[in-house]
């Protein structure tokens, strides 16, 4: 396991523990990343700013619950970013009866928006080498999922396309990301 | 790949991105909850490949003021016992107490040796748990100085520290780096040390940190945004939550 990990599955396990000091420290070391994914996921700093909040303290709550087993902390705690984030996500989507929130302009257009603008992500995005090598409809599905919550369906729908299209293009996009970053399937 | 599970792991992958929906995600879940540990794997592995992309983002420093609202929130928690029940008191005849009172006696000294080990084992554990974050505090220092983009910035400690010094091992690729302090004054309970990359003019704030009786502090700095280029750093004492600007006395400075 490499050290970085290692201090991080030491720093949860102390927050298991109720160690606020530990969770100071994770905190520093991944509330930067936590932010930028909800940045890009909500777009609305505020959002953003409540969502990091809550994220956080739900590590507070169940830190007991991670194990090495689960994955990395990294991923562990991204995970319930991601989670949370789509959950919020979608209840906007279910009031506006909408399936379009990221086309929505007066979210796209905020004023309290978003250093981070969807068009900078996907430049930086062009820039990592491991995305700028999937092809464009590989790389559009997996982002509408993964950072803007749709679920295959909804993407189906959205690019006009059939499901069955939509699961291979997903499927296939994350097989040339393992094949690209020499990660082995179970 | 496990043989006969192909129709899981399809499910699986768009389960690991949030996309799986309708009927084959109530599948998919059942499955989850039946207990399937190689599913369960191939989606830990999943969402570890998935990684590429939030990663792909540029990292980026919250405002420092929600560390200290998740700090309010989440007040330490004090053990509390079960309340005593009383009514058997009330209810105890005097050659009852008796027996209770040698019972409680007994029952006290094996506690007692129950409660010596149990915290002897805690310790253990948590001189174990301190042993390896400090070995893997050593591995993440070597790493970092065995990289060949860092660069060791001296910090010399000025009027409100003087006998204060310290080094920062700074990575500008990763824009990121540890700081070691030593002789800073001990830090008020209100108050705590913040580190600042300045470019130019200009103060960003890269964190806050205590130090121990010795005025030492190692300190990994947050992920600093880019588009900086940082020419010093500074320490100042500042409000225990941090700020957004300097306000308080500027105790360490260092130029590249």
């Amino acid at each position: 396991m490499p050290a970085d990990q290692t201090i991080a599955v030491n720093l949860i396990q102390k927050v298991a523990n109720q160690d606020r000091d530990a969770f100071g420290q994770l905190y520093d070391r991944f509330s930067s990343l936590v932010f930028a994914l909800a940045m890009r996921m909500l777009r609305v700093r505020s959002d953003a700013e409540d969502l990091l909040q809550e994220v956080f303290v739900q590590i507070w709550r169940q830190a007991q619950s991670y194990s090495v087993q689960r994955g990395s902390p990294e991923a562990w705690i991204i995970n319930i970013a991601r989670s949370r984030a789509i959950d919020k996500i979608r209840s906007i989507r279910r009031m506006e009866k909408s399936f379009v929130l990221t086309d929505d302009p007066a979210r796209a257009e905020s004023g309290e928006n978003v250093e981070s603008s969807a068009a900078e992500s996907e430049a930086r995005m062009a820039m990592n080498s491991a995305l700028a090598n999937l092809p464009e409809t590989q790389r559009k599905v997996l982002e509408l999922a993964y950072f803007d919550g749709l679920t295959q369906t909804e993407i189906a729908n959205r690019l006009a396309e059939p499901l069955g299209t939509i699961k291979t293009r997903m499927r296939s996009g994350i097989q040339r990301l393992r094949d690209m970053l020499g990660t082995q399937a179970v | 790949m496990a043989t006969g599970h192909e129709h899981w792991h399809e499910r699986g992958e768009i389960y690991a991105l949030g996309a799986l929906d309708g009927q084959e995600l109530k599948e998919f879940e059942a499955h989850l909850a039946s207990g399937c540990s190689i599913c369960e794997a191939y989606l830990h592995e999943t969402r570890e490949t998935l990684a590429v992309l939030h990663r792909s983002l540029r990292p980026e420093a919250p405002p420092l003021a929600i560390k200290a609202r998740i700090m309010d929130q989440i007040a330490p928690q004090t053990m509390t016992h079960p309340r005593q029940e009383r009514a058997g008191w009330l209810n105890w005849n005097w050659w009852g107490l008796g027996i209770g009172v040698a019972t409680a006696a007994v029952a006290l000294v094996l506690s007692s040796n129950l409660t010596r080990t149990q915290s002897d084992l805690e310790k253990a554990k948590q001189q174990l748990a301190a042993a390896q974050v400090e070995s893997a505090q050593k591995d993440e220092l070597l790493q970092l100085l065995s990289s060949p983009n860092i660069r060791l910035i001296e910090l010399k400690g000025l009027e409100a520290a003087p006998a204060a010094s310290a080094k920062l091992i700074w990575n500008p690729v990763a824009r990121s780096g540890i700081l070691l302090t030593n002789g800073l004054p001990k830090t008020p309970t209100d108050k705590a040390y913040e580190l600042w990359g300045i470019a130019g003019t200009e103060p960003i704030p890269a964190g806050v940190f205590r130090v121990n009786d010795q005025g030492q502090a190692r300190f990994r700095m947050p992920v600093l945004g880019q588009g900086k280029t940082f020419d010093k750093f500074a320490v100042t004492l500042e409000p225990a939550a941090g700020v957004e600007q300097p306000s308080g006395p500027m105790v360490l400075l260092g130029t590249l």
